[in-house]
């Protein structure tokens, strides 16, 4: 059911709607682009946040979750950090802002500020193909400041990493990121959300990522915020003919954290590969929503996602994929995979099939389990200790799924974030 | 994967053309006026003669419906029913209630022979049917008999139509009516609890395993009329019932609605087995007429160790709309889904299952077969849940779907949620890791995967399969047949 009645403003939307007054003659746009800015905030605040009886938000009630909203920007710098990996070539948004000149750029890749289209009415917010339930979408389009616009050029292999980093010393950013890839092109996007220390932030970021016609797309994404962040991200992801993307997300911090992830499958032989690692612990809630579109036949998908919940964390994740009838021949396969490690933690799946064509291999497993006490046997009875073995144990399950990935700093990189989590809060 | 010839030929044979028990049967009706307001419900409760607290709760439910809204969130799509314009009681003329078979309409008597159902005694004593089985028969609003109700009193065991539940045990029914399904559940529950008509009611006391099979069989015959059957069945400490229901109607160009309210109560140690094989009329080839198939089922092991197990194997209605529930609050308690739904023509099915688990060691198990064809829409919705304090809890899902055809949709929206760090769920789409332990058994031994899957499978469920009726469980042998084939992607 996607229909609320019309309701008191909370604390949180009163503080967005005053925020949003004071801050729509500074934010940068073009009248067209204002103009839009206001109809994503009218149809946000029309029905108010999404609560659970908007079926896209059932387990992520955001009108309740969302208690109170950081007005305005940050006071403190943020602080850039070293890169994922060595090599990486970093482009840094300091509290939703570039904060440097773009330079040194690998040839093939070219990047210009979000905040120059936006000002000149070349930026272009989606505003057409925002639903009714996507609040993050609107949220973002009122309020999006600033961000790097992509291009991979045809045929080009970039081989540096690319690093988006976003920095947060408080309050609210907003930031959009459109990435194009070109025709058989490669290259390897790290997609990388910090924060300082105990700063309470609200961080929505939206991705439109093309990946053209036998491009090999990697991206990254890497939410490693404070205990006090609010990250509502997007991806919205289209696959050309031919093309491949490796998607990789791991969830590593934050206190209310969705991460949606929309894939539209458009190209015959396309591929999506897609793993996800949420670490959940404190008194986080963290929601992870796919959906995913075949929408042309011969296409395959695969996605696997790794869960571990300690402490009163809740988790979430809902996974939708869409066969349309003309997508015969679609191999889809989908996995989630929870360890619930605690009696106060909670943990909801929702892994959907929505199947038009016949000839499809479409298939999702979902498991809700605590360790398995025989291999917890199997490790102590071979001497380790029962804290160890669990470590291990849990380390294993989750570090399994970055380990697909064919770049070994990455993997490195990932399974260190793991570790250091796992090491603070296992 | 798409579907062999065989396959397709099966399914063709159940197809909606096929509908073998379209036939009207003519006879004198009575009927209350058409429409839905108080004072209906004051005649449907005036007609069964019932006591004042029952005509109370009633009303008290009818005043919730007009404040309630349809639901939508299901995914079936039909015209917007107009609930004024359906009769809430038509029971054949000289027939308020259950009789004795001598005295009852030898038309109806017929009709139940036509649709293959036991209602004579002597014959099924005489072993003319393979099966003992005791039958309540409610055609339209009324029950017209109950067969074998002497031998099972004598067990101990009351089954009756609710609404001569009503009068003989009213402490039984008050205590135990819409303590399942609370009269505010839903929009349709809400309904039906204002205006049912008959059903059934059994009580089998404690220790006794009810010596018989038991049996309704729904018919509905009358134009625009709606059936709202009620049925509520009780199991004492260490009692053992098994159930079975069956329903038909008429083909007709309208859509007629039939909202039911089941419930199930099972206290230490108990068993239901409750079994159904849905058969309404699915409507004609282009989308026409049809039942629409509005059930709320739900069943609350409310004792320690006690056992509640659904099988459906739903074939007709134009629009299912049906979710038969398990609430596991006693400790120890199990709940089983079994489920084959074959969709056809432009039937729209949303069916599935609620395991919510309450009580400490709880398990269930939720086996769910949708096969799709022509136009049709299936869907499958579950839901599971362990809650805090329901430690240990096991569910293991597996949903199949076949789809025959590119026109027609599959659809899986399971719920699984989990509050308790011992509970273990397992959700599967696929049948690679369907029990992996019997299936290298199997392997081991030089038997295909696929007939490894189908025999294990058909183990499992066949147990639940073997208490239908002879005629119903080769229907459904058939059907697993059926959805167990291309299950090996």
């Amino acid at each position: 059911m996607n229909v609320q009645s019309k309701i008191v403003k909370t604390a949180a939307e009163e503080a967005l709607s005053e925020h949003f007054l004071n801050a729509l003659g500074s934010l940068p746009g073009s009248p067209a682009v204002v103009q839009g800015r206001d109809k994503m905030f009218d149809a946000l605040m029309k029905n108010g946040l999404p609560t659970r009886r908007v079926e896209a938000w059932h387990y992520t009630d955001l009108r309740r979750l969302l208690g109170s909203v950081p007005a305005g920007a940050a006071s403190e710098d943020a602080t850039l950090q070293a890169g994922l990996v060595e090599n990486a070539k970093v482009l840094s948004i300091l509290n939703g802002q570039i904060a440097e000149e773009i330079d040194g750029l690998p040839e093939g890749v070219s990047v210009s500020s979000f905040k120059d289209a936006l000002a000149d009415g070349g930026a272009d917010l989606h505003f057409a193909d925002t639903e009714l339930d996507d609040a993050i979408g609107q949220l973002n389009g009122a309020f999006v400041s600033d961000g790097y616009q992509i291009e991979i050029a045809a045929d080009a292999e970039i081989e540096t990493p690319i690093e988006l980093q976003f920095v947060q010393s408080g309050e609210q950013a907003h930031s959009r990121t459109p990435v194009v890839f070109g025709e058989n092109s490669s290259a390897t996007l790290i997609e990388r959300h910090l924060a300082s220390d105990d700063a309470e932030v609200l961080v929505s970021s939206v991705s439109h990522v093309s990946v053209g016609k036998g491009a090999q797309a990697r991206w990254i994404i890497v939410q490693a915020q404070n205990e006090q962040a609010t990250h509502l991200g997007q991806v919205n992801i289209e696959l050309a003919e031919d093309a491949k993307l490796e998607l990789y997300v791991v969830n590593a911090g934050g206190k209310l954290v969705r991460q949606e992830i929309v894939a539209d499958v458009k190209g015959s032989n396309a591929d999506l590969v897609l793993r996800g690692v949420n670490l959940l612990g404190g008194n986080s809630h963290t929601d992870v929503t796919l959906k995913l579109g075949h929408n042309v036949p011969n296409t395959t998908s695969n996605e696997t996602f790794r869960n571990v919940v300690f402490d009163k964390a809740k988790g979430v994740f809902q996974g939708q994929i869409k066969v349309a009838q003309i997508a015969q021949k679609t191999d889809a396969q989908m996995a989630c995979n929870t360890l619930l490690l605690s009696d106060d933690a909670d943990f909801s799946a929702k892994p959907e099939l929505e199947i038009f064509a016949d000839d499809v291999i479409c298939a999702h497993g979902a498991t809700v389990a605590d360790i398995d006490p025989a291999h917890l046997f199997y490790l102590m009875a071979r001497g380790v200790s029962e804290k160890s073995a669990r470590g291990l144990l849990v380390k294993g399950f989750v570090a399994e799924v970055v380990e697909d990935l064919e770049d070994e700093a990455i993997v490195d990189a990932l399974e260190d974030i793991i570790s250091d989590w796992l090491q603070k809060n296992g | 994967m798409p579907a062999v010839q065989e396959t397709i030929d099966q399914v063709k044979q159940i197809d909606v053309d096929q509908y073998k028990y379209g036939f009207e049967t003519e006879i004198e009706v009575e009927k209350a006026p058409k429409g839905l307001n108080e004072d209906i419900i004051r005649f449907i409760s005036a007609k069964k003669d019932e006591p004042q607290w029952m005509l109370d709760w009633r009303l008290a439910a009818y005043e919730r419906w007009l404040t309630m809204d349809e639901p939508d969130w299901a995914r079936v799509y039909y015209p917007k029913i107009d609930f004024n314009d359906i009769y809430y009681y038509a029971a054949p003329k000289g027939q308020d209630g259950p009789m004795t078979l001598e005295d009852v309409d030898p038309e109806l008597l017929r009709t139940y022979e036509k649709l293959g159902i036991p209602l004579s005694e002597q014959e099924v004593l005489a072993g003319v049917k393979q099966r003992k089985i005791a039958v309540d028969a409610v055609f339209d609003s009324v029950s017209v008999v109950t067969t074998f109700k002497e031998e099972l009193a004598k067990a101990g065991v009351i089954f009756m139509s609710i609404s001569e539940a009503i009068r003989e045990y009213p402490e039984l029914v008050q205590k135990y009516l819409g303590s399942v399904v609370p009269v505010t559940d839903n929009y349709y529950a809400t309904l039906n609890s204002a205006v049912f008509t008959d059903g059934s009611f059994v009580f089998v006391p404690k220790g006794v395993r009810c010596p018989m099979e038991l049996s309704t069989y729904f018919r509905i015959n009358e134009e625009n009329t709606g059936q709202f059957e009620r049925t509520l069945i009780i199991a004492e400490d260490e009692a053992y019932v098994s159930y079975l229901e069956g329903c038909t109607a008429p083909q007709r160009d309208e859509n007629q609605l039939h909202a039911a309210v089941v419930e199930l109560v099972t206290l230490d140690d108990a068993e239901i087995k409750y079994s159904t094989v849905q058969n309404w009329y699915p409507g004609d080839k282009d989308g026409n007429g049809g039942i629409y198939n509005f059930v709320t089922k739900r069943g609350d092991c409310r004792g320690k160790n006690s056992k509640i197990s659904w099988t459906q194997v739903e074939t007709g209605s134009a629009i299912t709309w049906k979710y038969p529930s398990c609430i596991l609050r006693g400790d120890g308690s199990r709940g089983e889904f079994y489920s084959i739904a074959v969709s056809n023509g432009h039937q729209q099915v949303d069916s599935g299952t609620k395991m919510i688990h309450l009580g400490k060691d709880t398990s269930s198990r939720i086996i769910s077969k949708g096969i799709s064809a022509g136009v049709s829409q299936n869907t499958y919705r579950g839901q599971v849940s362990a809650h805090r304090k329901a430690a240990n809890a096991r569910n293991f899902t597996q949903c199949d779907s076949l789809l025959i055809g590119d026109q027609c949709g599959a659809h899986t929206v399971p719920y699984i949620e989990a509050k308790n760090a011992s509970a273990q769920f397992e959700h599967e789409a696929t049948t690679s890791k369907i029990s992996e332990d019997q299936l290298f058994y199997c392997l081991a031994r030089g038997i295909p995967e696929e007939e490894a899957i189908a025999l294990i499978v058909n183990g499992f469920v066949k147990e639940v399969i073997q208490e239908l009726p002879m005629e119903f469980a080769v229907e459904a042998q058939k059907l697993i047949g059926i959805s167990l084939e291309g299950s090996v992607g």
